[in-house]
């Protein structure tokens, strides 16, 4: 039986997914083979990876202001 | 589903800080955001029932400040809003715009290697602006996706969208976010520069030496 394979078209349709972990199984195998032999691809998912990962880095760390958190408490306890 | 309110409560102050980074990013302000989050977080113990299971919390109660957020901004607004899905599926055969393929010239990478070297000096403050000026409907799915970390599902429920809708509006969202982050750096002269620079073996996205010519 054949692997599944995949053409450098097909594989930039599903960068996006490859680079958030949603590809499953097969797909995430044929991806990653095409990966290791086409270097232009592996390039492009490299940038992509590391593009989402500065625009993670925006997240700023989540404890909200004093102020929020307070307020919400008070809330809370009105229910 | 039945939850405690001592449960609910440990719940959205586990959630209150993400609730409030996101509310501000969709928000633009701190003032709104935190009558966001407390307008949703009330809207979200009226709406108690419609809660499936403890495990959808997350998704349920973001689900609850997306659409509050909505509703308040068209209240807001004097005139209709116009729905992003039906602009969405009209730009779908439009190529989803690559800072990638703008810059990965086989005749560039004999000196370097331009598009990492434009990650490489990307600052934080290219970034906070283009996704501040992204449309709302692409802004929430990149924050859902690379600030909160929510899977493809989580989004869909979220957002009250397919699976597949996600898909496509989070790979518009990016083209977007890379077009702006693009259009920024041509702005400020950087990435014109790349061709030149790479070629002069100098880096992509580096400012010029000042001249006193240059703009």
């Amino acid at each position: 039986m054949t692997k599944h394979e995949i053409d450098c078209e097909k594989a930039l349709q599903q960068i996006f997914q490859f680079i958030d972990h949603e590809l499953g199984g097969d797909e995430r195998e044929a991806m990653q083979r095409h990966l290791h032999t086409c270097k232009s691809c592996f390039s492009r998912a490299e940038f992509e990876r590391r593009l989402k990962e500065k625009v993670g880095e925006m997240r700023q760390e989540q404890d909200a202001p004093e102020v929020v958190r307070s307020r919400i408490s008070r809330l809370l306890k009105t229910f | 589903m039945a939850i405690s309110r001592e449960a609910f409560g440990e719940q959205v102050l586990a959630l209150v800080g993400s609730l409030h980074g996101v509310a501000r990013r969709l928000t633009g302000n701190d003032a709104d955001a935190e009558d966001l989050v407390a307008e949703s977080v009330a809207r979200a113990w009226k709406a108690l029932d419609s809660l499936e299971s403890d495990a959808a919390f997350r998704a349920w109660i973001f689900r609850i400040l997306h659409n509050t957020f909505v509703s308040e901004r068209r209240s807001a607004s004097a005139r209709p809003q116009c729905d992003p899905i039906d602009g969405e599926n009209l730009d779908e055969a439009e190529p989803v715009f690559s800072i990638f393929e703008q810059m990965h010239q086989p005749f560039l990478l004999w000196f370097s290697n331009p598009e990492q070297e434009f990650l490489d000096r990307l600052l934080r403050e290219d970034l906070e602006r283009a996704l501040a000026t992204l449309p709302e409907h692409h802004r929430v799915v990149v924050i859902l996706a690379d600030l909160e970390e929510f899977d493809y599902r989580e989004i869909a429920d979220t957002l009250g969208v397919p699976l597949g809708t996600v898909r496509s509006r989070l790979a518009r969202a990016r083209g977007t976010l890379q077009k702006l982050l693009w259009e920024q750096a041509q702005a400020r002269g950087l990435s014109g520069a790349a061709a030149t620079g790479a070629a002069e073996g100098r880096v992509a996205g580096v400012p010029r030496a000042k001249s006193g010519k240059e703009a």
